[in-house]
């Protein structure tokens, strides 16, 4: 599904390079739910955003779903990760002026054509009642869960999540983190970026960055 | 979803950076549609009071040598005093005042002076009632003078001290007033009736100058100057006309002026709000960075997140437009006739410029919020889901 091909980026700052991602090779499956632990500043989410086609690596070559990202166009890619990529964030970013359905389905480029999927996942997701609540209105648990709802709309081929559980409490991490697990046990691939442990038990692979390099990759069979 | 819905929805939840967007461009098209508005009744004012103050006419004999003429004051040469009258019996023409001299440098206990005779009444049109000529300092005070007097002018008054009684070229006059200061050529001036004047320089029946001031000559449709010395050419073949354009001329600089004033105001203006829009665009990329930086990794590209700033843009122009039309507008319609009196009531709404106003006012505001729409479409997204 994901294939990491030497990928190095660094950052040119005023103060000097920082190299965020240094030579990472990784191989991802279809249907696989990978881990990716470190503490912060170790590369994770410039690793995350990079499969997710956000940004541009240095150097090396990464493949996703067999397509070679950045050699598409801005809007291809862009549309590459509508159809194939969600998103799911530590700090939610949800739109302000957008009620929760509307928020879910931003994600969709159709329109008012995906709502009843929409409403169908909030129920799912336990927050039906809050559908035309704003994201001001909702708790941090809601604001999540509405968050996973738009990363799953479009049913991704994979959903990238940055400290899914950052901003939660224990019982609304472990709901945010069964939601990312039910979706990969029907078949999706999940890639978590944390430095907690939480997600570890839902993991098949968990992978150690440290200063930009992968320094362990563990089975977690 | 829908863009259009989403500006909508952004613009309801950032109402106030929205206020003043539109704040700034219906102070643009307000002051342009106030401007223009009432530099239209100006240009029809300045038309209208050209018209009724008329031409201010010297007549004077045509063999008259400009260069000299203009240097000394008057002409050197003369012409048959019968000139005013005929004049005065053309049917077409109406004036206020009619005013036949006769002038001539002379010497005067050594001392060059200007001995202007008067024709003792002006001739005035049919139906008006007639006035005494009048000096130009003085027109509401007019005298009239009788002939063996004089009025003399003030610099000459100081040399003769308190004596009533003048000596011009062997002739003896009566000092009938002594004229104020005038800091002109007047100061030097004497001036005595017509006839008395006629007969000491041996010109009867001559005069070298007839001013008709005010004169609306012709029609409406022919009043040119070429028109009116064509036409007087044949009636005085002797004389030649000069038009006084400077009352004109100061009334038509005084518009220019306006003119010139609301072209140099307006673009300033035009910059001050076009910058005004273009910070508040900036602030609102600014505030939704994060918002720019989810839609990107939700697909939306380039060209999508640019609509929803440069859609905005349109939709604060065209509001602002309209809005500023009418303010516009009701300033030019509230405070436009107390400034221009006489064309008052053709003070209307210009509704050509609503048109043009609806199509300028959003490309303005499009264009000055490109470069933070630019800004919006370029940034990483990355930086602000990194953080």
């Amino acid at each position: 599904m994901v294939h990491l091909e030497n990928l190095s980026k660094i950052y040119r700052t005023k103060r000097g390079e920082i190299k965020a991602l240094d030579d990472v090779s990784l191989h991802i499956e279809q249907g696989e739910f990978v881990v990716v632990r470190g503490h912060s500043g170790s590369g994770k989410t410039t690793l995350l955003l990079t499969i997710g086609g956000m940004l541009r690596p240095s150097m090396g070559n990464i493949v996703v779903d067999g397509k070679d990202i950045y050699s598409m166009g801005d809007r291809r890619r862009a549309n590459f990760r509508a159809e194939n990529i969600g998103f799911v964030f530590q700090m939610f970013h949800l739109i302000p002026y957008l009620n929760v359905v509307e928020n879910v389905i931003l994600s969709s480029h159709s329109g008012k054509k995906k709502t009843p999927e929409a409403k169908k996942l909030l129920e799912r997701l336990n927050i039906s009642g809050r559908e035309t609540h704003k994201p001001s209105e909702l708790s941090a648990g809601e604001r999540q869960r509405t968050a996973i709802a738009r990363a799953l709309l479009n049913q991704p081929k994979l959903v990238l999540a940055d400290e899914p559980t950052g901003n939660l409490d224990p019982e609304n991490a472990a709901e945010a983190v069964g939601y990312l697990s039910e979706y990969h046990r029907n078949g999706g691939t999940v890639v978590v970026v944390t430095h907690g442990e939480a997600v570890d038990q839902f993991a098949d692979r968990i992978v150690h960055l440290k200063e930009g390099k992968i320094q362990q990759m563990e089975d977690n069979g | 979803m829908n863009t259009l819905y989403l500006i909508f929805k952004e613009i309801l939840h950032r109402k106030i950076n929205f206020f003043f967007s539109i704040l700034a461009t219906v102070t643009a098209v307000t002051l342009f549609v106030s401007f223009f508005t009432t530099g239209q009744a100006s240009k029809r004012e300045t038309t209208r009071l050209m018209r009724d103050i008329g031409f201010n006419l010297r007549i004077i004999p045509r063999e008259t040598d400009m260069s000299k003429f203009w240097n000394v004051g008057f002409s050197e040469h003369t012409m048959p005093e019968d000139y005013v009258s005929r004049f005065a019996d053309r049917g077409d023409m109406s004036y206020n005042h009619l005013i036949a001299t006769l002038q001539e440098r002379i010497t005067w206990r050594g001392m060059q002076v200007i001995l202007t005779g008067i024709a003792p009444e002006e001739i005035t049109p049919p139906g008006k009632a007639q006035r005494p000529m009048t000096f130009t300092m003085e027109p509401k005070n007019a005298y009239t003078i009788d002939r063996g007097t004089v009025y003399v002018g003030y610099e000459l008054a100081n040399i003769l001290g308190p004596q009533d009684q003048i000596q011009i070229m062997g002739k003896s006059f009566r000092i009938a007033r002594r004229r104020p200061e005038t800091g002109s050529d007047e100061d030097i001036r004497i001036y005595a009736h017509l006839k008395d004047v006629q007969e000491l320089l041996n010109k009867e029946k001559r005069v070298n100058e007839i001013k008709a001031l005010e004169c609306l000559c012709l029609d409406e449709n022919k009043d040119s100057l070429d028109i009116l010395r064509e036409e007087l050419e044949q009636l005085l073949p002797e004389a030649k006309v000069i038009q006084i354009r400077s009352i004109a001329k100061a009334r038509e600089k005084q518009r220019l002026m306006i003119s010139s004033h609301f072209s140099l105001i307006m673009p300033i203006m035009l910059i001050v709000c076009a910058a005004w829009i273009g910070v508040l665009a900036m602030m609102n990329v600014r505030e939704r960075q994060n918002e720019i930086g989810v839609m990107r990794a939700l697909g939306y590209g380039s060209g999508k997140i640019s609509i929803l700033f440069l859609g905005k843009a349109l939709i604060i122009g065209f509001l602002g437009a309209g809005i500023g039309f009418a303010v516009g507008t009701w300033f030019a319609l509230q405070y436009g006739p107390d400034i221009f009196e006489i064309t008052a009531k053709s003070i209307k709404p210009l509704y050509n410029i609503l048109g043009w106003s609806l199509i300028a006012a959003p490309v303005f505001a499009a264009v000055s919020s490109f470069i933070p729409a630019m800004v919006a479409v370029t940034q990483d997204p990355a930086n602000t889901l990194r953080d």
